[in-house]
């Protein structure tokens, strides 16, 4: 346990013991139950499908929102950065499928073969791909060169290079909305009345497998066990015989394989994308990093899909003006509660 | 900044000409011996712009040339451009009102097009009590007092007494006014109602969900999005859907995500999807994508002269002289009716200065007391604050790829 840490567990002992700590408990106890017993109402009002079908379009979002905040918490844990210009990698990733598209034969409201498949496979590729391209090149023109300058500097060149982004995607497509073409197929199947759409089963099938490729890469790869060791301590894993640029090049690449995935996975789902849509949808998933636990993965996966079901299942039940309010709520309780986040920070200890 | 400058004034002069020689068209003025009395028009007519601003300064060269006298005076239509580089320009306008305050011979203008540009223009000429009439501007802040509204109306009245006047129904009619399409013409008894949270999105979507309670419908669901962090629409439509809405209404515009939700409903609920005039582009259209159907509503402040029957020969006279294309717009014949309100105004001035030239005062006296006048797209009198007392609402809905004329009818205040 670093100093830090003892500090913040003996601030955390002495808010919860007094009177007042006490009073502060049953209040939140009461505040959480109350919430708890009101939704109940309201599912019970609107009745079980109803339910079922929320859950599903919210577990969707809660995807999509856990894959650009893995990106952020990678990035992070490695090397203490917020990257803000991943939000706009995301973005970029949107903009490049829709115009990948129409180059590989698709079309809105097309028919469904048994090999059409494989050019939405191809979009899904490709846009990994350049958006990884893009985000190891972004590290090494704005970032590496940094890297043992005082922690202000590469924060500044991050804002820069999300504008940068921003302005050059703007050029790209214009100010307006961009429509994304509705590609996926329109079949599903019924459950308790709910009805589960290819789009639904595309975005929670495809994220699931990439956190789980993810976490196997991390937990068994050499690349990983290196991540894992810069990410200790970054000097050891150099004396160890880490090559520490290919390894962080390497946690880049594979945020915005992240990043492209999930900007093809928001195109395709919600049909729709803007040039600054990384910004708002970069702050969420960064807030979604911390509630996790920023650093951690496996923090970052849970926070995103958390917050995103929040915000779907508040839409469907409660009145949407107060959803960022509850969304921030939570946050502020998990964190006075957990300041390292539900599943605690995994950064150096120093 | 030499070179356009030279280049506005070639236009001005252009089009001055032109439409001297429409008004010279009319034959040698018979009587126009006592003065020359002129009418200013204030659009944006060049790039991009031109599109919506030639058009109501076509129909009020157009006026002018059909009243080449008034009472022993003539008639002339001066045309100010009041667009920089293509857009139309809150200080340009300023600029070319200041012109037309130094010019005598001006008694009145037909315009802005936009309603900054009104901002900008209203306390110009109301120093002067120069009347302007728009056939365009909509912003209900303009004429009327609501607490969210900055600059207030009396602000931009420096001498306290009124000059501005528009024929354009103000915002605060579209949301009762979709309403009332609702219930009545597509029979909807439950709907479903969001809002971007902005000045206008919500501030329509108020005065729907208001009017539609009020006139025996239920609101199943309604949400004010953030639309910066929104994304997700599903879980309201699916909700829409729960409580049995048949229709949906934007309180939004495209740019505001407005016609997104359109687009997320495919395979949730098909049912109509109303709009204010913000939604009223090619961009909800592109944003709708494949539910860009018959089911898509919008409506608009201004009426299509073409409506009624009775324009039919007015029309076919305009085109003769008019022959360009952007010379007939949706907002050809309101201008033209400003113009006409104007020179019915100056022709009771001149009776109420004696037959002699009228003071810009007595001109402004004259419109405020216009009453009843039947005109190409509607009857008008004015209110206090320079509102029409009843103003038309056209619906539009998407048919064949394109927005097209439903109906429209007279709405009160």
């Amino acid at each position: 346990m670093s100093a830090v840490g003892a500090a913040i567990q003996r601030r955390r002992s002495q808010l919860r013991s007094g009177l007042t700590g006490r009073i502060l408990d049953v209040a939140l106890g009461v505040v959480v139950l109350g919430f708890l017993l009101l939704l109940a109402v309201r599912v019970y009002e609107h009745g079980l499908s109803y339910f079922v079908q929320i859950l599903a379009f919210a577990i969707s979002n809660g995807a999509i929102t856990a894959l650009i905040a893995i990106g952020y918490t990678m990035v992070y844990g490695i090397i203490e950065l917020i990257n803000f210009a991943h939000g706009d990698v995301f973005t970029f990733g949107s903009f490049l499928s829709a115009s990948l598209i129409p180059l590989f034969g698709l079309s809105e409201g097309m028919e469904w073969g048994p090999l059409t498949i494989v050019p939405v496979l191809g979009v899904f590729i490709v846009t990994m791909l350049v958006a990884a391209v893009l985000n190891v090149s972004i590290e090494r023109i704005a970032y590496r060169p940094l890297r043992h300058a005082p922690r202000l500097a590469p924060l500044i060149t991050a804002i820069g290079m999300s504008f940068f982004l921003e302005g050059a995607l703007f050029l790209w497509k214009g100010p307006s909305n961009v429509h994304y073409p509705d590609v996926l197929p329109r079949v599903g199947f019924e459950v308790l009345g709910a009805f589960i759409g290819a789009k639904e089963m595309t975005v929670v099938l495809t994220a699931a497998v990439l956190v789980v490729a993810l976490a196997l890469f991390t937990d068994r790869s050499r690349l990983g066990k290196a991540m894992r060791a810069t990410a200790q301590d970054r000097d050891a894993a150099q004396l160890m015989g880490i090559d520490i640029n290919r390894t962080i090049a390497a946690t880049f690449f594979i945020g915005a394989v992240l990043a492209g995935a999930g900007g093809t996975m928001f195109g395709l789902y919600f049909n729709t994308t803007v040039f600054d849509l990384g910004f708002s949808a970069g702050l969420v998933a960064f807030t979604a990093a911390v509630f996790g636990g920023i650093g951690n993965i496996y923090g970052a996966a849970v926070g995103g899909m958390i917050l995103g079901m929040i915000r779907s299942l508040w839409d469907g039940y409660f009145d949407s003006a107060w959803t960022d309010v509850v969304i921030f709520a939570i946050l502020i309780m998990v964190l006075v509660f957990r300041p390292t986040g539900l599943f605690g920070m995994r950064v150096p200890e120093k | 900044m030499q070179k356009r400058w030279l280049f506005s004034v070639l236009a001005i002069s252009a089009l001055l000409a032109s439409a001297c020689a429409g008004g010279g068209g009319g034959g040698a003025p018979a009587g126009g011996d006592k003065g020359e009395i002129i009418i200013a028009s204030n659009f944006p007519t060049s790039g991009a712009d031109r599109a919506s601003g030639r058009g109501p300064e076509a129909g009020v060269a157009f006026a002018v040339q059909e009243n080449p006298t008034i009472k022993g005076f003539k008639i002339t239509h001066k045309a100010y451009d009041d667009a920089v580089n293509g857009v139309h320009d809150p200080q340009k306008g300023a600029q070319n009102f200041n012109d037309m305050v130094s010019n005598a011979k001006i008694l009145g203008v037909v315009g802005p097009f936009n309603s900054n540009v009104a901002r900008a223009t209203i306390p110009v000429a109301n120093k002067a009590s120069l009347v302007m009439i728009s056939p365009s501007n909509t912003n209900e802040c303009l004429t009327q007092d609501f607490s969210y509204c900055d600059p207030k109306p009396a602000a931009l009245r420096p001498t306290g007494k009124n000059n501005y006047f528009r024929i354009a129904a103000p915002d605060t009619v579209q949301g009762p006014a979709m309403a009332d399409f609702a219930l009545d013409t597509l029979k909807v008894k439950k709907i479903a109602i969001f809002s971007d949270n902005e000045t206008f999105g919500k501030g329509v979507a108020d005065n729907f969900e208001k009017r539609f309670k009020e006139k025996g419908g239920s609101v199943v669901v309604r949400q004010d999005f953030d639309m910066k962090t929104t994304n997700d629409f599903k879980p309201f439509l699916q909700r829409a859907k729960d409580g049995g809405a048949e229709a949906i209404y934007a309180g939004a515009t495209s740019a505001t995500k407005g016609c997104i939700p359109r687009a997320q409903s495919k395979g949730i609920l098909d049912v109509p999807f109303l709009g204010p005039d913000g939604i009223g582009d090619t961009q909800c259209i592109k944003d709708a994508g494949d539910q860009a159907t018959d089911k898509l509503y919008f409506t608009n402040a201004a009426a299509e002269a073409a409506q009624d029957p009775a324009n039919k020969d007015k029309i076919e006279a305009f085109k003769k002289s008019f022959t360009a294309k952007e010379d007939s717009g949706a907002y050809t014949f309101p201008g033209y009716d400003c113009a006409r309100i104007l020179l019915d105004a100056i022709g009771r001035a001149i009776d109420k200065a004696g037959g002699n030239m009228p003071t810009r005062e007595q001109v402004l006296q004259a419109v405020q007391d216009t009453s009843n006048l039947k005109l190409t797209t509607g009857t008008y009198s004015f209110d206090k604050n320079g509102d029409p007392t009843s103003a038309t609402m056209a619906f539009y809905q998407f048919k064949g790829g394109d927005w097209a004329f439903v109906k429209q009818f007279a709405v009160g205040k």
